[in-house]
């Protein structure tokens, strides 16, 4: 993982109209690494959750035979969650509200784990 | 047939070995003098114990009579004796038909009709138990969900609706081998689902729409179509996100249409 | 599994954290290692160690915390290969508490902290307001210790 590259990709996606707040989590234990949020998203909170459902979705897909995660895209009324794994058990992760371009995030989010990979 | 019966009747007094019991015997059990046809049979099965037209008679007497256990004992005897009777065959299937194992029933039918394939009452039979048998088909498929996505790209493979505590409600979920592997992705689907229900309540997110999962061989898309029920349609990488959401917006509209069919 | 807690206002807090964040042992308890509420232990000697430890272990955290000119911890966390095991201190209105909470990979350290903020809140939001106690001897507290066990196995 490279550090010092970790704000400068959270800016990139926070960029994106919608985002409201950027992330990079650790997987296993739901903890934050680097976020860049905007006011009243909660950071550790995000972390939890993010990594939890980032998990059972993996062996949800592991049964299903759909391979390794790439993204993924949680969508409500109000908003949306947009997970990608990268490298070293790192999950890039997005809160969006509910128009953001997703395609867009996910190119910015997709950058990111590579930048800091 | 009053006279008939009486005529039968002193034919068979005059001569207790007259085989006239079979169809005076029949003749009482079709006016429904069951008490009388039963006497008749017995009476003539003490002359000719394993006579099989006998004994058929006998069966036919006591299925009339609810009798269902003696009158399968009956036929039974009936094809150790006569492998191939007509009647007992009929019988049988009779039985069969009644508790709806139509399977069987169709089955002795069509040996009763290789035997005599002139019998008119064995032709009707036949269609009326293929008849049943096809309703009962429809009538699982519609209780198990067999057939809740007819139609849609993926129904015999790919999508299966689930209920909030993991159990599948209907649909198939096959793996790239061809083996089913339903039961196990809905136990880690209901998880995923109940996560994604968590986190958008906690992050505040509103109520959750849909979850899709991007994978290196696939792809997944879960939804809740109705209250407490879970929607996963898989489809292959190769297919657009776009066109697997456009699949899975169907599927829900079938599996809301069943639930309803259900409840209703 | 159903939690013991030695007051009934206590239940409802730590049958939600448990449920939550997928704890399989929780203890909270003062930091002299009464136990007020368990989730998990079958034995009463269990429950009287791992309090015992965890109340250990917290001391001496808190003494190096000091020793770093900090007013105390608030959070820590060991890893074993199959288990977490953490322990939370915080304030209430029945003085400061500590929540020991071992727990598998099924959950994570994460969503173990998310609902330990919750669960301290729920504690506070949920106790009734008690009259100030007098000092406690020695036997009041072998007496209170002895009770309090001999609830949380009811």
């Amino acid at each position: 993982m490279k550090p010092e590259r970790l704000h400068p990709a959270l800016d990139r996606i926070t960029r994106v109209r919608g985002v409201r707040g950027a992330m990079v989590v650790s997987a296993e234990d739901g903890l934050v690494v680097a976020d860049a949020l905007m006011e009243g998203i909660r950071g550790n909170a995000v972390a939890a959750l993010a990594g939890s459902l980032a998990a059972r979705l993996a062996r949800a897909g592991a049964a299903a035979a759909a391979g390794e995660q790439r993204f993924v895209h949680l969508a409500a009324d109000g908003g949306a969650l947009l997970l990608l794994p990268g490298a070293d058990g790192l999950l890039v992760v997005a809160v969006t509200d509910q128009h953001v371009n997703v395609g867009l995030a996910r190119l910015e989010m997709q950058r990111a784990a590579e930048d800091i990979a | 047939m009053a006279d008939e019966i009486r005529r039968m009747t002193a034919e068979l007094a005059r001569d207790p070995a007259s085989l006239v019991f079979l169809q005076l015997g029949d003749a009482l059990r079709l006016q429904g003098q069951l008490d009388a046809a039963a006497r008749v049979a017995r009476s003539g099965l003490e002359r000719y114990p394993d006579r099989p037209d006998a004994l058929d008679l006998y069966a036919r007497v006591l299925a009339d009579a609810g009798n269902r256990r003696a009158a399968r004992e009956t036929w039974e005897r009936i094809l150790t004796l006569a492998p191939r009777h007509v009647g007992a065959l009929k019988g049988l299937a009779y039985l069969a038909y009644r508790e709806r194992d139509y399977d069987a029933a169709l089955d002795l039918l069509e040996m009763a009709l290789s035997e005599d394939p002139a019998d008119q009452a064995v032709v009707l039979a036949l269609q009326t138990a293929r008849a049943a048998a096809e309703r009962q088909d429809a009538e699982f498929r519609v209780r198990t969900g067999a057939d809740i996505f007819a139609g849609i790209e993926g129904a015999d493979h790919a999508i299966l609706l689930l209920d909030a505590r993991g159990l599948v409600l209907g649909g198939v979920l096959r793996d790239l081998r061809g083996l089913v592997v339903s039961e196990a992705v809905a136990a880690y689907v209901a998880g995923a689902a109940q996560e994604a229900e968590r986190a958008a309540r906690v992050l505040e997110l509103g109520a959750w729409q849909t979850l899709e999962c991007e994978g290196t061989e696939g792809h997944l898309h879960v939804s809740p179509p109705a209250s407490d029920t879970i929607l996963l349609v898989q489809r292959d990488r190769a297919v657009p996100a776009g066109r697997v959401a456009l699949l899975a917006r169907r599927a829900a509209a079938a599996a809301r249409a069943w639930l309803e069919a259900q409840a209703g | 599994m159903k939690s013991r807690v030695v007051e009934p206002w206590l239940l409802a807090p730590v049958d939600r954290f448990v449920r939550e964040c997928g704890a399989r042992l929780t203890l909270i308890m003062t930091p002299s290692g009464q136990v007020l509420a368990q989730h998990g232990f079958t034995r009463a000697v269990e429950v009287m160690s791992a309090a015992a430890l965890g109340a250990g272990i917290a001391a001496s955290t808190g003494e190096i915390v000091r020793m770093l000119d900090e007013p105390d911890f608030r959070v820590l966390n060991h890893q074993s290969a199959r288990h977490g095991i953490f322990l939370g201190r915080f304030a209430s209105s029945r003085g400061p508490l500590l929540a020991l909470v071992v727990y598998g990979a099924d959950t994570s350290i994460g969503l173990v902290q998310l609902f330990f903020e919750d669960l301290v809140a729920d504690l506070e939001a949920a106790a009734p307001v008690v009259a100030p106690r007098g000092p406690v001897l020695a036997a009041d507290f072998e007496r209170d210790l002895n009770e309090s066990l001999a609830t949380l196995f009811r």
